[in-house]
């Protein structure tokens, strides 16, 4: 699982063919550009980085809300600089470079959500993480076996269902904000996230 | 180890970074007592990953590039640095929100098994409290006008649908009717999050209704 951060940019072109896990390359590339960044301050990996994320950041920012292209370019700035100060926290044997930042950029949107309509709080949305202290390598093999199964299901999900899941993960919406939005009955709402994290294989037995 | 959890559409908003600020607080103190939870909102966090990677790229221009390398010598704000767990038994978050220990607090008396402390978070729609309800003491009958999340933070206590120990998480809709009582053995300490005041039932409690309000913010 220590791979990631042991590879050198050179392996990582020969293993392309060959790798094992198929699409695991551009994965372990931002990885490595986060670990580069940690060690060498590396302005050349960091633009990399930039160059993949932000536009993914931007699309994240305008998802459905109601961001001017200001507050967007201003989210755009501040989970990138993120990424650059807390790259010495980045794990790659525990998280996969695009959950880390995915996390960063979620957290921050929701942070400047709660400016722009005046919260009085000490509290961010990092606070309301926690630390995944977890070392156990058959817990993070697990993790990343979710992970793969995730991606590759979420393709599957009928449209009713997917829909759901953009509206809340990528546009930050509530169930209840979405059963108005889409004018269906918050029953189904939930009944419809419920069935696709079914669908997802992602378990819930307790 | 909890044994009541919040359920998966709510964990789902959770992860999903859409929950109001008290409601994800609270459910962020379960999480932090339950590995099972963690796990699960973990693999949640990961759908809206891969969502975000699927997303179609907007193109941003160098300018927004350059001005953040011009910033990246920016000195690290010293909130970045977590500090250290400092042996307390109080849940970060609480920490974060309070000064001292629970003890520390301003209760308010509410009969004579219960005393009430309101946090603020800064989250206007929400209140946010701990009930400190005395050994074998019992909370009046009542409704809810809106949801309440219960969090168990010491102690424990029952009502008709069970009994409920360090970290256990309930969930109340507007029609549910309970009447919690704490364990014989010792207090009861715990975290509530209403979005609408109470609503007592019983004859001896009921002329409060008119007077309750929701101490949120
Ligand atoms: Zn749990």
């Amino acid at each position: 699982m220590r791979l990631v951060a042991e590879t050198t940019d050179n392996d990582l072109d020969n293993a392309a063919n060959d790798s094992p896990v198929k699409g695991a390359r551009r994965t372990d590339e931002w990885s490595e550009c986060i670990t580069l960044i940690a060690r060498n301050e590396d302005r050349a990996a960091f633009t990399r980085l930039f160059r993949h994320f932000a536009p993914l950041m931007k699309a994240f920012a305008h998802s459905g809300s109601t961001l001017s292209a200001n507050h967007a370019d201003e989210l755009v700035q501040e989970v990138m600089l993120k990424v650059w100060q807390k790259a010495g926290a980045f794990d790659p044997s525990k998280a996969a470079a695009s959950t880390w930042v995915y996390t960063i950029a979620r957290n921050c949107r929701t942070d400047l959500y709660r400016r722009l309509n005046k919260f009085d709080t000490s509290l961010t949305a990092e606070d309301m993480g926690y630390e995944d202290e977890t070392e156990e390598t058959f817990l993070l093999l697990h993790q990343q076996r979710n992970r793969e199964r995730i991606k590759a299901l979420l393709g599957d999900l009928p449209n009713e269902q997917s829909q759901i899941l953009v509206k809340v993960y990528m546009e930050g919406k509530s169930h209840s904000e979405v059963s108005a939005e889409l004018d269906i009955p918050l029953g189904t709402v939930k009944s419809r996230v419920r069935l696709a994290i079914q669908k997802l294989q992602i378990q819930i037995e307790r | 180890m909890a044994n009541f959890h919040p359920e998966t559409d709510l964990l789902t908003e959770y992860s999903a970074g859409s929950l109001p600020l008290a409601q994800a607080a609270c459910i962020s103190v379960h999480i932090q007592h339950c590995e099972h939870c963690q796990q699960l909102s973990n693999q949640l966090s990961e759908v809206g990953a891969a969502l975000f990677d699927n997303l179609q790229p907007q193109a941003v221009g160098d300018e927004l590039l350059n001005s953040v390398l011009a910033r990246l010598d920016e000195e690290v704000p010293l909130s970045y640095a977590k500090p250290e767990g400092d042996g307390s038994s109080t849940p970060a978050i609480l920490q974060r929100l309070i000064s001292g220990d629970f003890s520390d607090l301003s209760w308010k008396k509410l009969g004579s098994a219960l005393r009430i402390s309101y946090i603020r978070t800064g989250d206007p729609k929400h209140e946010f409290a701990l009930y400190h309800i005395k050994a074998g003491g019992r909370i009046p009958e009542h409704t809810h006008r809106g949801t309440e999340m219960t969090l168990v933070l010491e102690g424990g206590f029952s009502d008709a649908d069970g009994t409920y120990h360090k970290g256990d998480f309930i969930f109340r809709r507007p029609e549910d009717v309970h009447a919690p009582t704490a364990v014989q053995s010792e207090d009861c300490i715990c975290l509530a999050v209403l979005d609408a005041p109470l609503k007592f039932t019983g004859w001896k409690f009921r002329w409060m209704n008119p007077f309750l309000r929701l101490k949120a913010a």
